[in-house]
């Protein structure tokens, strides 16, 4: 329990800062979680690793939470996973019970926040224990599952595995390090680039380059449009909330929140895909589907729940096998990497306060959010308000701290930041997808390392289905997501083309 | 057979050249998939420029191009000017202080709709209050570096 002694009263006041801030961000349409993480980051540069931590975590919670407040009272989802709370949230507003409609979202929030978090302390030490024994080949095999898995559920298969592809790429460019048994000879470069990019780019700067950056360049190009406020549903003498309305949920809270997990533990996927998922699912099974979309309580217990589950369940493959779940974890593998950490099998056996304090942290931040949001909803409704004018200067000049702190002082971490932020801009448009990049660009080393060591020590390509019965399941798993993957896109196809003969 | 089998399989890899082992293949598998990519959607993409409804621009169709160069210039000139400052005060911060207060109130300027004078006042306290909060909290306290 010496763990205990490293919860101060720093440690649950950094969690709860921020907490609120990532609520802010969540609530202003535009900005994400990741986004929230992504800027923050310099905050902790000074921290120690447990108050670095239990400040991002509070941003993820909050920034996850967040985005129900302008999907309800403004129909606009405030991160891309509240986009099915304003299904049936915003509906109940309008008909006037604002109020209810808010806090039955932040009550399930806290249930799917709690239930991951659960779910990642009993199964990411098991997942890690049994990760332990993976040599070069199964953790080769596990990145090429994970990226197989990313670019299944892609939008577009082509698109996801070209996108993860790439992202490898990235992280290639830079020497072959010796440290890893490499040669230490440059690739993927002209030799004047060599004074900048000798360790490859940065991760963070990548990071805050395509949330940070890149988001600001798309509103640019938007025109920088302030939401029409005046249309926001006001929160005075409207009926109270009970808790009554949970009735009948429990089941629904359970499945949406397991729903959200699960999702979460898929590398590269949203949580808009937890929301989306868990909606439909409900929808499937409601008692009174027809009601769904018109201010029905159990979408957005469904919706909700789901999208704060993902928290957790992002956590678990980050802390067990160093893979992250989605962006936002993306970003949190940069904050262990600045703190000299590095996340896989071995982390939580070798740290175990850390554990325990991350998990401490992630429990008081959605009690936080709970408590913050549940009584001071009528402030946190008001932060949608803040004009953009002010807020995207402070979050460039954030970019810049946290991009050039990152090293110590690195301006070429500056201009990273740059290309990356129009990178970002352009790939949505063309069709590259951010988060396979992203997953892609962690892994790429590391996959690297492991294939290129395990040819030389063995010298066959065959040991890579031969190794281990693991291997062997590996490779199941990468040809059930293949296949599952080539079944959904006939699916859709063929929906796609009876939708278009039925308008026809 | 088993044998000439096992053999297709093996591989030596040349430490010299171990260096581009692993990025050849990545391209390889990444240019496959380009063609792919391009085999699936030529004739599509084809008729939908064609039919106006697929832009070559990167732009989109009411696309604010003023805000959005200006934002890229403003951007480029902030990075450059802050290095070029901050050589002048090194390890002071003073290259990030001196450039982000125009900066943001250049770049709020450029993005605010309709001016008046209460806006103005928020813009100008916000551009001067941000940076010096941020150096003051991050440069000073905390001593993290900045340009």
């Amino acid at each position: 329990m010496e763990f205990l002694a490293l919860l101060s009263p720093e440690f649950f006041l950094l969690s709860a800062a921020g907490c609120l801030i990532g609520i802010i961000f969540g609530a202003i349409p535009g900005m994400t979680a990741t986004m929230a993480v992504a800027v923050c980051l310099p905050l902790t540069y000074s921290l120690g690793l447990h108050e670095g931590l239990a400040l991002l975590l509070g941003l993820y919670v909050g920034g996850i939470s967040g985005g129900l407040v302008p999907a309800i009272l403004l129909n606009i989802p405030g991160t891309p996973s509240s986009i099915t709370t304003t299904f049936d949230g915003h509906p109940m507003a309008k008909a006037g019970e604002p109020e209810k409609a808010l806090k039955i979202c932040i009550v399930a929030s806290l249930v799917g926040g709690l239930f991951s978090a659960v779910v990642l302390f009993f199964f990411a030490p098991m997942l890690a224990d049994f990760a332990i024994k993976f040599s070069y080949i199964e953790k080769f095999l596990i990145i090429f599952f994970a990226l197989t898995v990313i670019a299944s559920l892609s939008k577009n298969i082509l698109a996801g595995i070209f996108s993860g592809l790439l992202g490898v790429l990235l992280a290639l460019i830079g020497t072959y390090d010796t440290s890893n048994g490499g040669n230490g000879e440059y690739r993927l470069m002209f030799d004047f680039m060599v004074p900048y990019l000798e360790t490859g780019f940065s991760l963070l700067p990548v990071l805050i380059g395509l949330f940070g950056l890149a988001t600001i360049f798309e509103e640019a190009e938007k025109g920088i449009k302030e939401e029409d406020t005046h249309s926001q549903i006001k929160l005075k003498g409207h009926k109270p909330f009970h808790f009554g309305v949970f009735k009948g949920q429990i089941s629904n809270l359970i499945r949406s929140s397991s729903i959200g997990t699960f999702v979460g533990m898929l590398p590269g996927i949203g949580g808009s895909a937890a929301s989306v998922l868990a909606y439909s699912q409900q929808k499937n099974l409601s008692k009174n589907p027809e009601k769904m979309g018109k201010g029905a309580a159990e979408g957005m217990v469904a919706s909700e729940s789901a999208n704060n589950a993902l928290t957790g369940g992002a956590l678990i493959p980050l802390l067990s096998l160093g893979i992250p779940g989605d962006s936002t974890t993306a970003v949190l593998i940069g904050a262990f990497t600045l703190q000299g950490l590095q996340v896989g099998p071995l982390f939580i056996g070798e740290h175990m306060d850390t554990w325990y304090s991350m998990m401490a942290a992630l429990l008081f931040a959605n009690f936080v959010m709970f408590g913050a949001m549940f009584f001071a909803i009528r402030y946190i409704a008001k932060v949608v308000m803040v004009p953009k004018y002010i807020l995207y200067p402070i979050i460039i000049m954030m970019c810049v701290i946290g991009a050039y702190a990152i090293n110590y002082g690195i301006m070429f971490d500056v201009w990273t930041l740059l290309i990356f932020g129009l990178f970002g801009w352009l790939a949505g448009k063309i069709g590259i997808e951010v988060a396979p990049l992203v997953i892609g660009f962690i892994l790429g080393g590391s996959a690297e390392v492991y294939f290129v060591k395990s040819i030389e020590s063995y010298g066959t390509l065959s040991i890579f289905f031969t190794k281990s019965p693991i291997a062997v399941v590996l490779w199941l798993l990468i040809l059930a997501s293949v296949v599952f993957s080539i079944l959904m896109h006939r699916k859709n196809k063929r929906l796609a083309n009876q939708v278009e003969e039925a308008n026809a | 057979m088993s044998q000439s089998l096992s053999s297709l399989f093996e591989v030596s890899i040349d430490f010299d050249q171990s260096h581009l082992f692993f990025p050849t293949i990545v391209i390889t598998l990444i240019a496959l998939m380009a063609l792919w990519i391009v085999a699936a959607n030529a004739k599509q993409w084809v008729a939908r420029v064609r039919s106006g409804e697929l832009r070559l621009s990167p732009f989109n169709e009411h696309a604010d191009k003023f805000r959005f160069f200006g934002t890229l210039v403003l951007v480029i000139v902030y990075f450059w000017s802050m290095d070029a400052v901050g050589q002048l005060f090194p390890n002071t911060g003073m290259g990030f202080l001196l450039t982000s207060i125009p900066f943001m109130l250049l770049l709020s300027l450029l993005y605010v709709h309709g001016i008046t004078s209460r806006v103005l006042l928020g813009i100008g306290l916000n551009s001067i209050i941000a940076p010096v909060a941020a150096w003051y909290l991050l440069g000073q306290l905390f001593a993290i570096s900045l340009p």
